[in-house]
């Protein structure tokens, strides 16, 4: 057990290492200044002023030292949870920013995961078990996964909230409103929630309806199932094995989707204007903020990373074959 | 069992979906006590009826008080400090104020925290006379020192001013404050600044004079505005009533919402969303198709109920790098000029909510200040068959492919760049391509990202500036062209890099650098010298074309008349109605004056 | 900003350790007759030869430039010849938009999966056969190829290009969506490696790089295929993505920049749907009967799947 979770830790821990150097690379590679850019933006100032913000933006950011020495300041930095000073929030720590923006994205993406993952499992495996839903509703679910996520957001927003006026049109809570522990606020900011929510939810969805009710029908054709059936077992018991089994692929697609996912929820929050951080990215991309960048996907590759070693903690206390496999034996 | 391992992973997953719900909710800093409201509801567009709270507390803030606003605040308002110029939407203007008020539609200056000013016999003393009565947001009395200090400040090198170039002194003598010039005053840079220079209280300002002086952000800060800081938040800037605000004693103006919340931009398209919803009153972006929503029935209204719809806040121009071939030959120039037709980005583009530029370039304001016979005579007007002719005469010859080539023959390709994203630029550029092939100048068009695009204008410090063409409107509307001169014809060239924002397209010329010093040191209300002044650089724009204008830029502006009314218009009340830096002092105060909400609260 | 590892995928992806049934050679009338049998096949090859065929055709059809300002901005459309879909804010044509843009999805998709595909089979058949510690490296190149935020790298690209082409969005795509890719056909290759045919290869003194050029693979053909068709679809969503935010390619025309277009000219605001409907049901089709084209074959080349 210790071996197999400290190899784990080592690769997820040399993986964090060289993830954060080219993630630190990144920005000192890209070409041009991004003071410049910022202090080029408030336009109508006379140069000598352009000049005094030049100096002032440069020393903030320490833009003037060589760079083995910026590299030793970065890791000394990011042990002290500091992630930088933002252009494009003129000097805002990027740790402040991004902690604002934090919960709205892992509000949207937290139950937008797990309840799809869950209702498309369940969903898919009813499919798999009813072949008037297998016809009928399963194509539904091709379609959805198919569905880009800003498309949907697109079509969401367009009929719920501009069409129909169900749901608010962008924003994470009212502008009207002050966040307070009130019961106003807070259907303020769930209304708010639902159409971003959807949109995530849906396509993945379909996903997950789509790969359970697949794995399940490989999984009664395959030879213990059959095994069963002729010795006269319940089809629920049946059932229930063929569900377990194929559980275990959809544990491993979590981990693996949670990358496609966050992009995902880039896209949506640009479309809802909801301030998360994918929507944190949109704008440093407008401003060329690099420290930005850098600091929100440090922060994805460490959640990332977290999230995964989760899925491996879940996999072996779900997989029995897991645990003996680490005990010597084979399956 | 196994069951009880899926109970644990359910419950594992409910929690997570409680504590991110409650993690969410305070999300942002501030905490105010809850009200008892119960009517209001989610969205904005909602009536609520007040609380019986003073203003500052409440965190629901009733839709028939609350001026929503969007357009001037691109990215998270990140610092208050009035002498920082990305500080929040309305920090000077709303919350600190200026001396004077300046009007560009009638061109003149209205005492506000001065009584007024005047000059000496000699022109070379300026008395500022310090209003009487005016109080700082915590109560004290606003001083003669106070202004003084205001003053003085910009001595500070942290801020880069040039002031103090021909300033020589600020002394604070009982209500008024006298300021002596070095040599000839520059009257024109004089007269902008006592419109622009913020005035800060001198006991809170002291001590943070220092070189950081930018690094403190001033959240709560006390100005003499009408409005002080209630909250802000990643995407938006609140403001509320100051009711002590000097004006109501002493000009019988009072500013009618008592919050202003100020949207972050995030995208034009949104704002468009959120003004037809009637979530925003107010909005200074560039929308699409504004033009077709104003005839179409939202209650939508602009500036001008008909083309151009907006008054023009600068002028787009096409910026040729004429330390280049061969643009750096007039003559080439010249047919440049005549080959485009501003018009037809004006219409094809913008839909009509701009309009083409005077050969001059300088804005509607401005008209006096042209001498139209000159223009007349000298100025280039879109003529393809004539960019054709000029063309040959200077010897550029056409080639097989239909391009003109440069007079040793090789081939001319002009880059034309336009920072990737500015959708209406994009449209822009391709168009003004179309045309220039139509006579036989090969440009082509391309949308870098922005930085890439600053870099090539401006140089860096080891690389001089490598564009061909580049469009921009740096410099906004004023209280003198000299602003616009000032932009065209800068000596000496400021060195490459990130300060270099005068004179892009790195035109020498001695002459008409010493007409716009002349220019500068010419008192505001000469207005025989100006003109004549003027007609001068005119004469030798027209005639060299170191920038070639396109269009008037529009000061965006378009408002939603369903909760609040009787906004500027040139039918109305005609004053500036942009949120935008700068515009606050040139009179849109008075838009915050004069507007009445629909339904009495 | 990687692929999607789709869960539509049979037998499971990852750490399972499930032996696929070999799938032995099919004669073609064999194939054809379970194909033409199976609804799923025969519906999604119909309509992604309907979006192929409009692909190739179309821009022959409608020869309008995509990019060219009209003068009848925003139109309806009428369903008939030159208005099909209507028109833009500018006046440009949205059905000359919709069947250029398709074609560029579809070279995005082909190229940009075909890309994948190469790097993924690569790495997993090398680290499924050889196993040891290149394993072990290429597990770990695969992770951090999994955890590296591709949309950084693309930034930071994309500054130094002043013009990008569809041909550089196929490469980027095809270079970071391997990694699932890489860990299926890894798995496969490590459950296949101990069969006795394989043995026998190494036995009659074949290589390693031949053992898995003439043994596994065309054992595993079917499975690669599916891949293949996975990270196709995958390509042309993640494209549609990019385009989406601004970073695709400059020229030319796209399904995921006349959505970028539709949105930044506030089609959504001004009510022109059929500016930003046409390309996501273009999307979703294409993808769409690419998933479901995905699990027919795996019906047909999988006796058990099948419900005869």
């Amino acid at each position: 057990m210790r071996r197999y979770f400290g190899r784990k830790l080592l690769t997820y821990l040399m993986t964090f290492f060289v993830a954060a150097t080219i993630d630190w690379l990144i920005p000192r590679f890209m070409p041009g200044d991004p003071v410049a850019q910022l202090v080029s933006r408030s336009n109508g100032i006379s140069p000598e002023q352009a000049k005094a913000l030049v100096d002032y933006y440069t020393r903030l950011f320490g833009l003037d030292k060589p760079l083995p020495v910026q590299y030793l300041n970065f890791w000394n930095s990011l042990i002290h949870g500091d992630l930088g000073l933002s252009v494009y929030g003129h000097g805002t720590p990027v740790t402040d920013m991004i902690m604002a923006a934090v919960p709205y994205t892992l509000a949207l993406l937290i139950p937008a995961i797990l309840l799809s993952w869950w209702a498309g499992n369940t969903f898919g495996a009813m499919a798999a078990r009813r072949k008037w839903l297998d016809n009928t509703a399963l194509p539904v679910g091709y379609v959805l996964t198919a569905t880009p996520y800003m498309w949907l957001a697109l079509v969401l927003s367009f009929v719920l909230a501009f069409s129909f006026r169900l749901f608010p049109l962008s924003g994470g809570y009212g502008f009207n409103l002050e966040p307070t522990f009130t019961w106003l606020f807070f259907t303020d900011l769930v209304a708010h929630w639902v159409l971003p929510f959807l949109s995530l939810f849906l396509v993945q969805f379909g996903g997950w309806a789509i790969g359970m009710r697949n794995m399940i029908i490989y999984e009664l054709e395959s030879d213990y199932s059959r095994y069963l059936e002729a010795l006269g077992a319940p089809q629920g018991l049946i059932r229930k094995y063929a569900f377990r089994n194929a559980m275990l692929p959809q544990i491993t697609g979590l981990a693996l989707q949670l990358g496609v996912v966050v992009s995902g929820s880039l896209v949506t929050e640009i479309v809802f204007s909801y301030p998360g951080v994918g929507h944190l990215v949109f704008a440093a991309i407008q401003s060329n903020d690099y420290f930005l960048l850098q600091g929100i996907f440090m922060f994805i590759i460490i959640g990332v990373l977290l999230a995964n070693f989760i899925v491996d903690i879940v996999y072996v206390v779900v997989d029995p074959r897991t645990r003996v496999a680490m005990r010597g034996g084979t399956a | 069992m196994h069951l009880g391992r899926y109970r644990v992973l359910a419950l594992l997953a409910a929690a997570s979906i409680v504590a991110s719900a409650c993690g969410s909710s305070s999300a942002t800093s501030t905490v105010a006590p809850s009200t008892g409201t119960t009517t209001a509801t989610a969205t904005p567009a909602a009536a609520a009826s007040a609380t019986g709270l003073p203003a500052t507390d409440t965190t629901v803030y009733p839709r028939a008080e609350t001026l929503y606003t969007s357009g001037k605040q691109w990215g998270a308002p990140s610092t208050w400090n009035p002498f920082d110029g990305n500080s929040a939407m309305g920090v000077v203007g709303l919350q600190y104020e200026t001396l004077f008020l300046y009007d560009p539609i009638k061109d003149a200056y209205t005492p506000w925290l001065a009584s007024g000013g005047s000059w000496d016999s000699g022109k070379t003393t300026y008395t500022i006379n310090v209003r009487q009565g005016v109080t700082w947001s915590d109560g004290s009395a606003m001083t003669a020192a106070d202004v003084a200090f205001s003053i003085n400040i910009y001595q500070n090198a942290a801020l880069g001013s040039t002031l103090f170039t021909f300033v020589d002194k600020v002394v604070a003598n009982g209500n008024d404050v006298v300021v002596t010039f070095k040599g000839t005053p520059a009257y024109q840079e004089w007269m902008q600044a006592l419109y622009n220079m913020p005035i800060v209280p001198a006991a809170v300002w002291t001590p943070l004079n220092t070189a950081d002086i930018l690094k403190s952000l001033n959240m709560k800060g006390i100005g003499t505005g009408p409005y002080t800081y209630k909250t802000a938040a990643q995407d938006r800037m609140v403001w509320v009533k100051n009711p002590t605000w000097w004006a109501t004693k002493a000009l019988g103006l009072t500013v009618a919402p008592t919050y202003i919340v100020d949207i972050v931009n995030s995208s034009n398209n949104v704002a468009l969303g959120q003004l037809l919803a009637g979530g925003l009153d107010l909005d200074n972006n560039y929308l699409p198709g504004i033009a077709q929503i104003v005839n179409g029935g939202y209650g939508v209204t602009t500036y001008f109920a008909a083309a151009p719809y907006m008054l023009g806040g600068n002028t787009a121009w096409l910026i040729p790098n004429t330390q280049k071939k061969p643009l750096d030959d007039a003559a080439f120039r010249r047919a440049l000029a005549e080959a485009i037709d501003p018009n037809n980005v004006v219409v094809k583009d913008y839909g009509n909510i701009v309009a083409v530029a005077d050969p001059t370039g300088l804005l509607p304001v401005w008209t006096k200040y042209i001498d139209a016979a000159q223009v007349k005579s000298l100025g280039a007007t879109f003529n393809t068959a004539k960019a054709k002719a000029d063309l040959a005469a200077a010897g550029y010859k056409l080639g097989s492919d239909g391009f003109v080539t440069n007079k040793d023959g090789s081939a001319i390709k002009l880059n034309l760049e336009v920072p990737d994203g500015w959708s209406d630029w994009m449209a822009a550029e391709t168009l003004i391509a179309t045309d220039a092939k139509a006579a036989g100048i090969n440009i082509n068009p391309t949308h870098p990202d922005y930085g890439t695009v600053v870099n090539d204008r401006n140089g860096t410090s080891t690389a001089a500036p490598i564009f061909d063409l580049v469009i921009n409107n740096d410099v906004q509307i004023g209280n003198t062209p000299w602003v616009y001169y000032d932009y065209i014809f800068r000596q000496p060239q400021i060195a490459a890099g990130a300060a270099r924002n005068r004179n892009y397209e790195q035109y020498d010329n001695k002459d008409a650098w010493a007409l716009v010093q002349k220019l500068d040191q010419t008192p505001v209300d000469d207005l025989a010298t100006m003109k004549s002044i003027c007609s001068q650089l005119q004469k030798i724009q027209l005639t060299n074309e170191p920038v070639i204008p396109l269009w008037y830029n529009g000061e965006w502006s378009q408002v939603n008349n369903s909760v609040w009314t009787n906004w500027p218009s040139d039918k109305g009340a005609q004053v500036q109605p942009a949120t935008w830096n700068g515009y606050w002092q040139m009179g849109a105060i008075y838009m915050l004056t004069n507007i009445k909400p629909v339904k009495a609260s | 900003m990687t692929a999607e590892f789709d869960p539509t995928m049979s037998p499971a992806a990852g750490d399972a350790e499930k032996a696929p049934t070999p799938k032995a050679k099919r004669a073609r009338g064999e194939f054809l007759f379970f194909a033409l049998r199976s609804k799923k096949f025969v519906v999604s090859v119909s309509i992604l030869l309907f979006l192929i065929l409009l692909a190739i055709f179309g821009p022959m059809i409608d020869t309008n430039d995509p990019l060219a300002l009209g003068d009848l901005p925003m139109r309806q459309p009428t369903l008939d010849p030159g208005n099909w879909f209507g028109t833009t804010y500018f006046g440009e044509d949205v059905f000359a938009q919709f069947v250029n843009g398709l074609r560029a999805s579809f070279f995005v998709g082909l190229l940009g999966g075909g890309l994948g595909a190469l790097i993924g089979m690569m790495v997993g058949f090398v680290a499924g056969y050889r196993g040891g510690w290149i394993d072990e490296v290429l597990n770990m190149v695969t992770n951090v190829f999994l955890v590296i935020p591709t949309l950084a790298v693309l930034l930071v690209i994309t500054s130094y290009l002043q013009a990008r082409g569809v041909m550089f969005e196929a490469i980027f795509i095809g270079a970071t969506s391997w990694p699932w890719a890489a860990r299926a056909i890894r798995a496969q290759t490590f459950s296949l490696r101990s069969r006795d045919f394989i043995d026998l290869a190494k036995l009659s003194g074949r290589s390693g790089p031949k053992v898995i050029v003439f043994e596994i693979a065309p054992n595993m053909s079917s499975y690669l295929f599916l891949t293949y068709i996975l990270l196709f679809g995958g390509a042309i969503l993640i494209a549609a993505s990019l385009d989406f935010i601004g970073l695709g390619p400059t020229g030319g025309m796209s399904l995921g920049l006349m959505m970028y277009n539709a949105v930044t000219w506030a089609a959504l605001q001004l009510g022109v749907w059929w500016w930003f409907i046409p390309p996501g049901i273009g999307i979703i089709a294409a993808v769409g009967s690419l998933y479901v084209m995905n699990v027919g074959l795996d019906e047909i080349f999988n006796p058990k799947l099948r419900d005869i």
